[in-house]
């Protein structure tokens, strides 16, 4: 990395003569709990500062000059010699029982070079937490956006027309949209398997108790939505599978090594065999994160002996690559008079949509942020992950941190109206500080939560 | 069919079928893949190139009807001695992240510099308005573009 360093000898300074700094020289502010914030503050000079000499100074993108020069090659802008076009076919249903699927109309076509269906998989699911997830569907299809069947022809036009020909006799299964009603399992999207299929508790203190004993108890439930990462480079990928049996794919994967393991898990074929080229991505955001057409790439290169390249249509990305999980969030809250936190009980219902993908992480770190960054003795988080038949939720910047935020800093809000408290106060009140237990138990340090938010607060104006 | 264009300076020509986008032409037949698919449908803008001095969405042109006329793409930007003020400014202020929307952006903001060498806040977000970026850095973008103004107004009042 190309580092403008305006006063090179400050940095190298720095470095050498402040090696021995274990501690911030000057001390951090202390909050008065009680009394009213007093403004201006005199803040002080992070020891980060001083210990990293980067820190502060103008760094430039090593790969800066060629996106402006357009000499950046992402997977689309790869060609290789005798490439061919695949184009997946989606499902027309979102929960259908596949009866048959005929590819011969669609083969007989000029210019096309082969077909492929979930039966042709050699392991048909992946999936980062759990296997659930086909390649291309097998007997059932659970959202709109499962491929049923790919094409690979001369030219994407000619894939595109070619989908068309393809006839897919599908016997349409009740379907289920809402998490809540998911919840009761009337309606199974994984048969026989119950619909929820990750679920966390955390446990602290006694939560019932505490309420009964809150001056105050507010209760709100709160829903976030889906979310696309919309990454401006749609997934694209390239497979060439060699007279070897190795198989080489350019893809704008985020995660390659994770990435190798699905692929020789779905064509079952060792590691070695499997060389995965990750290049520049043009923008990821969580979406990339795991494997969406490769095996169907490598497959077709398999059969037709040429190189084969998808990328998705920006339709693709929306029905079938990943999204955020849209959370219903029921917080009940209880305070005393003075705005303490005494006790928070929350349930999270997570919308997974049909198949698990990133739920793991998500409902992981979700649950243990739901509380907030607040110090609270008694607590109960209860979340469930719910599939539906909708298109996957999964890795988003946050893994569920954003859907709880919202939650949490919007019932503090509501308190702090209530009760006639400066919003900032209340949460200098409540917030985590040196040494505060995580709604896990876990002991944090470096805490500047109380800090950045006087900074902040003092910064934007806040009190005028 | 055959389409004959000027293409940053050159002639190129293309035997097409009939359906080809301008941009697919650049892309595949020309091999300039500067110019990017985002949407294929005229919304995020990774695909603007100036034809005949007007930016536009390229994906949304038919190959055919850009036969005869004047196309510059990013690849034409830069010349073999220097890079354009815009490529410095964006450059040095890091203004493109993953840079997947770079390419746009640059032809959109050369096209309007060229009209306009000192544009507002105001007109610059107008002139972007038909590129997306994801990454969402558009304050760079926005500083860039009037820190390469000021670098090509100077320059043309001869300082
Ligand atoms: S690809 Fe042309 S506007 Fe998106
Ligand atoms: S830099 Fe990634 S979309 Fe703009």
């Amino acid at each position: 990395m190309v580092t403008t360093v305006k006063d090179v000898k400050t940095g190298a300074e720095a470095l050498t003569t402040d090696k021995e700094l274990t501690a911030p020289a000057v001390k951090p502010v202390t909050l008065p709990s009680e009394n009213p914030v007093v403004y201006p503050l005199t803040l002080p000079e992070p020891a980060a500062r001083t210990q990293t000499p980067a820190v502060g100074q103008r760094a430039s993108r090593p790969d800066g000059r060629l996106h402006g020069l357009g000499q950046t090659k992402y997977i689309d802008d790869l060609t290789f010699p005798h490439m061919i076009h695949a184009k997946i076919l989606r499902s027309a249903h979102p929960h259908a029982r596949i009866i048959s699927v005929d590819t011969s109309e669609a083969e007989a076509m000029p210019g096309v070079f082969a077909t492929l269906t979930g039966k042709e998989i050699p392991v048909n699911s992946f999936g980062p937490t759990l296997q659930d997830q086909p390649v291309l569907a097998g007997d059932i299809v659970r959202h709109r956006g499962d491929g049923v069947a790919a094409v690979a022809a001369v030219t994407e036009q000619i894939a595109a027309d070619a989908l068309e020909k393809i006839k897919v006799e599908y016997e349409p299964l009740p379907a289920v949209f809402d998490p809540v009603e998911a919840l009761k399992d009337e309606i199974k999207v994984h048969a026989p398997n119950s619909n929820i299929y990750a679920s966390k508790v955390i446990r602290k203190g006694d939560v019932d108790k505490a309420l009964a004993e809150s001056d105050h108890v507010f209760h709100r439930e709160f829903r976030t939505q889906f979310v696309e990462h919309v990454p401006l480079e749609p997934h694209s990928s390239v497979a060439m599978w060699d007279g070897n049996g190795r198989v080489t794919i350019y893809s704008s994967l985020g995660r390659i090594t994770l990435g190798r393991e699905d692929l020789s898990r779905t064509l079952r074929i060792p590691q070695n065999r499997v060389r995965l080229i990750g290049t520049i991505v043009g923008g990821n955001f969580g979406g990339k994160n795991e494997i969406t057409n490769e095996p169907i790439l490598a497959l077709l290169s398999k059969k037709t002996g040429r190189p084969v390249k998808c990328t998705y249509t920006r339709g693709d990305e929306f029905v079938s690559s990943t999204i955020r999980h849209p959370f219903i969030m029921d917080y009940t809250t209880g305070v005393n008079n003075e705005g303490k936190i005494l006790a928070r009980k929350i349930r999270l219902v997570l919308d997974g949509g049909a198949y698990c993908s990133w739920t793991g992480t998500t409902i992981g770190k979700g649950s243990i942020l739901a509380p907030g960054p607040y110090n609270i003795d008694n607590l109960l988080v209860e979340a469930y992950a719910v599939y539906t038949n909708k298109t996957t939720t999964g890795a988003m910047r946050g893994f569920g941190a954003p859907q709880v935020c919202f939650a949490y800093e919007s019932q503090m809000d509501d308190i702090a109206v209530a009760l006639g408290i400066d919003p900032l106060e209340i949460r200098l009140r409540n917030a985590f500080s040196e040494n505060s237990f995580s709604p896990t138990s876990q002991v944090l340090q470096s805490v500047a939560i109380k800090e950045s938010l006087l900074q902040a607060s003092d910064r934007f104006g806040w009190k005028e | 069919m055959l389409v004959k264009l000027k293409v940053n300076g050159e002639l190129r020509q293309a035997d097409v079928p009939p359906e080809t986008t301008l941009l697919k032409m650049l892309r595949e037949d020309l091999g300039l893949t500067g110019a990017k698919l985002g949407c294929d449908v005229g919304d995020c803008g990774t695909c603007t190139v100036i034809v005949d001095g007007d930016s536009l969405n390229s994906c949304l042109m038919l190959a055919a009807k850009a036969n005869g006329r004047e196309i510059t793409t990013i690849e034409g930007l830069a010349t073999s001695a220097d890079l354009h003020p815009l490529q410095k400014s964006f450059e040095e202020l890091g203004a493109l992240q993953c840079g997947f929307c770079g390419p746009g952006m640059l032809m959109s903001a050369k096209n309007l510099l060229d009209k306009n060498p000192e544009p507002s806040v105001h007109e610059i977000k107008d002139a972007l308005s038909g590129n997306l970026c994801r990454c969402t850095g558009y304050t760079k973008i926005i500083e860039a573009i009037q820190d390469a103004g000021r670098e090509l107004s100077g320059a043309a009042a001869g300082n």
